[in-house]
């Protein structure tokens, strides 16, 4: 065990925090939840792919520096540290670019991931449909062959980013005779093809951050899919191992988050109230916490030992702390947590935002469940 | 950056692992209770041929020569099978009474030791030990006082008067002991989660495992988060101390407080999972239960670690 840094990993750091330092832009960008923010963080991510920093760990070919996972944790503290813009097109690079690169034909690498790296084309992901939610194998949007193409047809829902989007990753029954998991494809395809409709959808805070998204009778290349015809279920299955174990939310964020809290608390809270003193020290506790877990498992799958069903349990654990933070920011607040365009606003927009984190990338009761049957090894339920 | 242990460190503590499955399985732990031993002197004479009883003590002095990293799992392992006795309390005062008379009996395990600090009213396995390590120094030739215990594989006592030798290195003393006690409540959290599970798989109501129903599932899952999560922070504490970084009494503060948070909320969903029969006397389960509910106060209870940790991160900066 050597928590301290080597001189390889200072340099990085210290090469990532000065380019960091001379670009992030100075005014925060608009949200990416509307057109013009939306485009303004595509352009972010150019600037960053044209340095290299926007896919660190992937390899240099496609567009990464090759850096291991304590790389990428490292990246990603100096970019938080930082104030950089959110990741419009992180449901591609942290989901579906590993994904393919696990899964992926060297035609499809060589395809998708360049210009996923650049942003030049942003995913989607088109998984949930209004039936099928947590029980994701009860999808029902068909592909259909029909000579040289699948024909899709259906409807997904709550697609983050899908508004402004390119393509997308969407699951489809491609054997009608199937059941539940099996029988359906993992299959890539853009947005602007004829018989999608993409129609937004204002979340809590009124903006479109999702869509739903309807497909009639949309034609697509054979070779559409990733992984095998008809083992959609697997791959998905990967992809999301990475959306719940480490990739999606790297605990620079949360440090980051228990950082501001702190100060909210130095500038804003009465220091004899010890009842916001234990809360403020329980935020960083957890974030500290999430923090020398996440070093702990990406030792292990540098080492060899991958992630299994663990995974469950961090996105539990990252998704409550969120929600927690925000919650002694706004007690901390007080009544001025209801002000809206105040200097303070984002706290109230974190927390709006926090609450999502218990339901996508599957519920924290789903996670529960698995941890349940899978680490716990207890009786399947009903 | 490498945070994991050596396949060493693991294969020791599989060592230890093993050997306490097989020599120290609940059912004994249930007749020393039932015996009023607080203290397994058979086991002890294995801890210390196996070398973990004097795992920190340097190697000249005729130990291991370990860190606190080399023992952490080690605590962890003690805790898991529930070991009463002054062990925790032995491995980390042993390395403190280097060129004291004590010295070769705290390695070969002839002489027993333990350790206190200032903010506990009783001294832990006073009856059985020859000296007590506390922050000032070795204190011997006390008169102890029994005083009656929740954990009855944990003996305490009032003690008075005594000499008391000063000793060097003590410094540390309560951060050390906060850690291998976090470590010791990990496995003693990770025990209870099992034989919860264990007991879930197995008990039918309504024609089917009580396992199988979705609130006994997530009671545990929820315990085995916390359990979980307390794990890397007690294994950075002890990095910090075995380096003597700056930060270690703020993160083998916050090892203690989330490690008996942790093994707390594992004794409540565990208990809950037996329904009455985890009220019982009979049941495995209070005899771990008891011992998490001891070590949690002891040697600084989570409200006295977190302020602790306060002071350490919300100190004004400069
Ligand atoms: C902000 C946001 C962004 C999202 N982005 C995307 C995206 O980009 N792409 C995409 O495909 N999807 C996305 N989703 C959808 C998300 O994956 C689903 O919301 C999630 O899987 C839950 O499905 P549901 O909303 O239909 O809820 P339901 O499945 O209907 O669940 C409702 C409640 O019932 C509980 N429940 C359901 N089944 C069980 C069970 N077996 N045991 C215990 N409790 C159960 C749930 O935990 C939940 O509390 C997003 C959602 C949000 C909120």
């Amino acid at each position: 065990m050597d928590l301290t840094y080597t001189a390889e990993q200072d340099a990085f750091r210290a090469e990532a925090r000065a380019w960091l330092e001379a670009n992030v832009p100075a005014e925060p960008l608009p949200s990416f939840d509307t057109a013009e923010g939306f485009a303004r963080h595509r352009q972010w991510e150019a600037k960053l792919s044209a340095a290299r920093w926007s896919a660190v760990s992937w390899p240099e070919g496609y567009g990464g520096r090759g850096v291991d996972y304590i790389g990428w944790l490292i990246f990603e503290e100096e970019y938080f540290r930082a104030g950089a813009p959110g990741r419009v097109n992180q449901n591609g690079i942290f989901l579906l670019g590993p994904t393919i690169m696990e899964v992926g034909t060297p035609e499809q690498k060589a395809r998708f991931l360049p210009t996923m790296a650049s942003s030049e084309i942003v995913w989607a992901q088109a998984w949930s449909e209004p039936n099928a939610g947590s029980d994701m194998a009860a999808i029902r949007s068909t592909a259909r062959l029909d000579g040289d193409a699948w024909v899709l047809n259906g409807q997904k829902i709550w697609a983050s980013r899908a508004v402004w989007s390119d393509w997308c990753f969407g699951m489809f029954r491609s054997d009608p005779d199937s059941q539940r998991h099996r029988g359906l494809t993992f299959f890539l395809l853009p947005l602007d093809l004829p018989g999608v409709t993409v129609r937004p959808i204002a979340q809590l805070d009124g903006d479109t951050g999702f869509a739903e998204i309807f497909f009639d009778d949309v034609r697509i290349p054979l070779g559409s899919n990733l992984g095998e015809v008809g083992k959609g279920w697997n791959v998905a299955m990967a992809t999301a191992g990475f959306e719940r174990g480490v990739s999606l939310r790297s605990p620079a964020r949360f440090s980051t988050a228990a950082d501001r809290l702190i100060e909210l608390w130095r500038t804003h809270a009465d220091s004899t109230d010890d009842a916001l003193r234990d809360a403020v020290t329980d935020a960083w506790m957890l974030a500290e916490g999430y923090r020398l877990h996440t070093y702990q498992t990406v030792t292990g799958m540098i080492e060899g030992r991958p992630i299994g069903s663990e995974a469950s349990l961090n996105k539990i654990f990252w998704s409550e702390m969120d929600v927690r933070i925000h919650e002694i920011a706004l007690d901390i607040l007080g009544p001025h947590a209801e002000r809206m365009d105040g200097p303070l606003e984002r706290w109230v927009d974190g927390f709006l935002f926090s609450l999502a984190g218990p339901i996508y990338a599957g519920t924290n009761e789903i996670q529960r469940n698995i941890i349940a049957d899978r680490v716990l090894q207890l009786p399947k339920g009903v | 950056m490498r945070f994991a242990f050596t396949d060493d460190q693991r294969a020791f503590a599989d060592g230890l692992h093993d050997l306490l499955v097989h020599e120290y399985p609940p059912a004994r732990l249930r007749e020393a209770w039932a015996a009023g031993r607080g203290h397994e002197p058979d086991l002890w004479r294995r801890l210390a041929d196996m070398g973990v009883l004097s795992m920190m003590v340097p190697g000249p002095a005729g130990g291991m020569g370990g860190t606190l990293v080399d023992s952490v799992l080690l605590f962890q392992q003690l805790g898991r099978a529930g070991v009463p006795g002054p062990v925790v309390e032995h491995l980390v005062a042993a390395p403190r009474l280097a060129g004291t008379p004590w010295a070769g009996g705290v390695v070969d395990g002839s002489v027993v030791v333990t350790a206190a600090l200032d903010v506990d009213p009783f001294v832990a396995h006073a009856d059985v030990a020859e000296v007590i390590v506390t922050p000032s120094g070795a204190r011997h030739g006390y008169a102890v006082s029994a005083v009656a215990g929740l954990d009855e594989g944990r003996h305490l006592a009032e003690v008075t008067g005594g000499t008391l030798e000063p000793l060097p290195g003590t410094d540390e003393l309560a951060d050390t002991l906060a850690v291998a006690t976090a470590a010791f409540l990990v496995g003693l959290g990770e025990t209870m989660i099992d034989l919860a599970g264990e007991y879930a798989r197995q008990r039918e109501q309504f024609g089917k495992p009580i396992g199988a129903f979705q609130a006994v599932k997530h009671l545990l899952a929820d315990a085995l988060l916390k359990v979980e999560f307390a794990k890397a922070p007690t294994y950075r504490a002890a990095w910090s101390l075995s380096t003597a970084q700056p930060t270690a009494g703020r993160d083998a503060s916050m090892a203690k407080a989330l490690a008996g948070e942790a093994a707390y909320r594992a004794s409540r969903a565990a208990m809950q999972v037996h329904g009455a029969i985890g009220y019982t006397w009979e049941a495995d389960l209070q005899l771990f239960m008891k011992k998490a509910w001891a070590l949690q106060r002891a040697y600084g209870d989570a409200r006295w670690h977190r302020r602790r940790v306060s002071a350490a991160v919300l100190a004004t900066p400069r």
